[in-house]
């Protein structure tokens, strides 16, 4: 076992049984299958008022919340595990619900294009909802609409390619949960990897009797990142040499994993970043105009704004690190290709947009989150009042709070990122050339420190 | 097959299909709580966003039906009129409000919005139309032409004109100032007449007295106009007033009557803040020159009957007779102290 790692599973026993049964999962997977059909229902047929519309409350504020502040930084992926999305499309595959069905999984068997298995559709099809997001955020019919291409997509996808197909290389959302999950304290990994090399039959892979193969197609035996490992525990029920680990583990660690770095994630580090700035500035920032053109009051301004918007996230972003990656190629001496660097680089950003979300996100949940109470009530708003809650009125939490706890985050994210690309910059330099490493980092540290300062003053004004 | 496969199958069923389903069926109603009640549902919304849905409701007259209100865009303040005294109050963005209503006699009466809700909130307004269940087919008519409105278009007053004074008082006039010397002097007679007054605006009775009485000062003159205007009016009616004012008429004539409410930037930008002659609409009733010469009997027909070409709404189909009077009343209150 690598240093600096707790084995949870070894330490809570307990634990190692709820895991291994085939129960929690699916457990999962209805009771958020039941709120998101409950969220498309509203959305397409309750109130259009969104503050009232349990698709707009419980999708973009509750489940945002609970993703971004908290599953994601924590558990990585493990969200990815109850997703409702490719579920009916994973129980299709698997003749049942809860237990293992005997035979092969059912499907058409496509096989998905050996070009496409990587992130680049998850990084366009982020960037879509993202263009759209204006609308989709606000109004529940959009939300709806939106929701339930999702869920018949996943399940299309499922029946099609089988697997976690859709999960891997299409869910647009999949795609930043696996990037962030990189920082995620928490990590599945085998105990023994000769262990593993020693195990013929593979059986992780293949499944068992009371297990499938991997859904995530991750062998457990050279799994190095959290990055597509969906924490389903398939693999904790198939081994048969009790060799799977649920390590706590210092937070980022797979960021310094070096040999597994691709541009289709670094890609996803800059859109990420770059659509956290471009939302505050949208949808936090004083400019009613901007919010206008994003609100599609007219096609063309919408069209420039969507342009302008992809040129921020895909070209300029990307554009002015890679000069701070070539102006510290040049101070720090590297030897490094050029486009190694700025990919090994970009890694480093991961840590502030993580940061950078959080702050964005804190800014609108902890205002509206009390919306919550009442349409808990009233998913349809249609006056009714089922827990009695209805009438709750709003009440924005912690407002005072809010600029304080935005410049502690990204402080901090500024912090772990520069940490993180001082280390990245010691792989490339070598452990006897930490000076050089220094100067590696300082222009992206200065690139950084850019990108906080736009995000203060977008939050503090 | 395991109990426990069967139920979770049951359950992601259920979910998949008896959730929208549900909604769906509730939606059509096909699950309406079986009730004697008949229930209208109206979607209040700016007009900009469709005003309200449906925009002409008929009710049997005599019989009790729930109204259910939702909002789907900004708050509102839905209100029934004239003269019945319902008022649901706010009702916000999202929120469903109900109200059970019997309209004892047929009639036409007006379903509106009672806060600033938009630069179009005076067009928002629906008709309802209780109709005799004995006559159900009978079209329901607006009442009669306005005794009042009548009498001035016969006598050939443009209601919709600017009536300025010739002259104003150099302060405001005061009614307590005034209240001992007004009962010491003999006035003439048809300044002791309220119909006299209801027909002639204060710079007429001005002129009248000084004319009568020419030893008087002016202010002093004014001032017994100012204890003559209000001395008939209790303080209760002149709150009840004041409190429709603040909603019907504070947005575009401001709050303090200085005419420079928020919703005077709509109206002119929509160039609704002009008379019919292009002349600038005076919405300050603080303004002594545009406010004295004018009787109440014209104020009364402008706000039942709306300004003509301006963004002045009617009041007719929401205020009784009495209500408007009541806020003429409150009108005086900008130019005289009690």
């Amino acid at each position: 076992m690598p240093e600096h790692r707790i084995d949870l599973l070894a330490r809570f026993p307990w634990l190692k049984e709820v895991l291994r049964s085939r129960a929690w999962q699916p457990a999962g997977a209805l009771f958020t299958l039941a709120c998101f059909v409950l969220a498309i229902s509203a959305g397409l047929l309750g109130t259009p008022a969104g503050a009232r519309n349990f698709g707009i409350i419980f999708v973009w504020i509750v489940w945002w919340a609970l993703l971004i502040i908290g599953l994601v930084p924590l558990f990585g992926r493990l969200w990815c595990a109850i997703c409702p999305i490719p579920a009916p499309g994973e129980w299709f595959q698997r003749r049942g619900i809860i237990r293992r069905s005997p035979g092969r999984l059912r499907g058409l068997g496509l096989r998905w294009p050996g070009r496409l298995r990587n992130i680049w559709l998850q990084n366009l099809g982020f960037l879509l909802v993202a263009l759209f997001s204006a609308i989709i955020l606000t109004r529940p019919a959009a939300t709806g609409w939106v929701l339930m291409g999702l869920l018949l997509v996943g399940t299309l996808f499922g029946m099609a390619f089988g697997q976690r197909v859709f999960c891997r290389y299409v869910c647009p959302v999949g795609g930043f949960i696996g990037l962030y999950a990189l920082l995620a304290p928490v990590e599945l990994r085998v105990r023994d990897r000769e262990v593993c090399r020693a195990h013929a039959s593979k059986d992780c892979l293949t499944g068992t009797a009371r297990s499938y193969g991997c859904p995530w197609l991750v062998y457990p035996g050279t799994l190095r990142r959290n990055a597509y490992c969906g924490l389903c525990a398939e693999c904790l029920r198939a081994c048969p040499q009790d060799n799977i680990a649920l390590n706590l583990r210092p937070f980022g660690a797979d960021l310094l994993v070096a040999g597994e770095r691709r541009l289709d994630e670094a890609y996803k580090a800059f859109i990420m970043l770059g659509c956290a700035l471009l939302y505050s500035a949208v949808l936090l920032g004083p400019w009613g105009w901007l919010k206008n053109l994003a609100n599609m009051q007219s096609l063309a301004g919408w069209a420039g704004y969507a342009a302008g918007f992809l040129a921020v996230a895909l070209v300029a972003i990307p554009g002015v690190f890679w000069l701070a990656t070539g102006l510290a190629r040049r101070i720090s001496g590297a030897a490094a290709p050029m486009r190694r660097l700025f990919v090994d680089y970009a890694y480093g950003l991961v840590p502030l947009g993580l940061a950078g979300w959080i702050a964005f996100s804190l800014s609108f949940v902890l205002v509206n989150g009390s919306y919550a109470l009442a349409v808990v009530s009233d998913p349809f708003g249609w006056g009714w009042d089922l827990l009695g809650t209805a009438h709750a009125s709003w009440r924005p939490w912690l407002t005072g709070f809010i600029p304080a706890l935005q410049v502690l985050l990204l402080l901090a994210g500024l912090a772990i990122s520069i940490t993180v690309t001082y280390r990245i910059a010691c792989q490339e330099q070598g452990a006897a050339f930490t000076g050089r490493a220094w100067w590696g980092t300082l222009p992206i540290a200065g690139f950084m420190t850019g990108v906080t300062v736009l995000f203060l003053r977008l939050y503090l004004g | 097959m395991p109990r426990r496969e069967v139920l979770a199958i049951v359950v992601a069923v259920l979910i998949l299909f008896g959730v929208p389903g549900a909604a769906l069926g509730y939606r059509l109603g096909w699950f309406a709580a079986p009730s004697a009640l008949r229930t209208i549902d109206v979607v209040a919304a700016s007009p900009e966003n469709g005003g309200f849905q449906p925009d002409v409701l008929r009710v049997p007259a005599g019989q009790r039906v729930r109204l259910r209100f939702s909002v789907p865009d900004v708050t509102h303040d839905i209100a029934i009129g004239p003269g019945l005294g319902i008022d649901l109050g706010q009702v916000d963005a999202g929120q469903v409000k109900e109200t059970e209503v019997t309209f004892a006699r047929p009639g036409r009466y007006t379903l509106y919005c009672n806060t600033w809700c938009s630069p179009n909130h005076w067009r928002m307004r629906a008709t309802i139309d209780a109709y005799d269940p004995a006559q159900p087919d009978e079209l329901v008519s607006p009442s009669g032409p306005d005794p009042v409105v009548a009498a001035l278009v016969e006598q050939g007053i443009d209601v919709d004109a600017l009536h300025p004074a010739a002259a104003v008082p150099a302060e405001k006039p005061s009614a307590s100032r005034s209240e001992a010397l007004a009962q010491k002097i003999q006035l003439p007679a048809e300044l002791e007449d309220a119909a006299w007054r209801r027909d002639h605006a204060p710079a007429q009775a001005h002129e009248a007295l000084m004319a009568r009485l020419p030893a008087l000062d002016s202010q002093s003159a004014w001032d017994i106009l100012a204890f003559l205007w209000l001395r008939d009016v209790p303080s209760t009616r002149l709150d009840q007033a004041a409190g429709q004012y603040a909603k019907a008429c504070a947005a575009c004539h401001g709050e303090s009557g200085d005419g420079e409410g928020p919703g005077l930037d709509a109206l002119r930008a929509q160039g609704l803040a002009r008379h019919h002659d292009g002349s600038e609409a005076s919405t300050a009733l603080d303004d002594p020159h545009t406010l004295l010469g004018g009787t109440s009997a014209l104020y009364y027909a402008k706000i039942r009957k709306g300004g003509m070409g301006t963004g002045m709404p009617d009041f007719g189909p929401i205020l009784t007779e009495d209500e408007t009077w009541a806020l003429v009343d409150d009108l005086w209150t900008f130019q005289f102290e009690p």
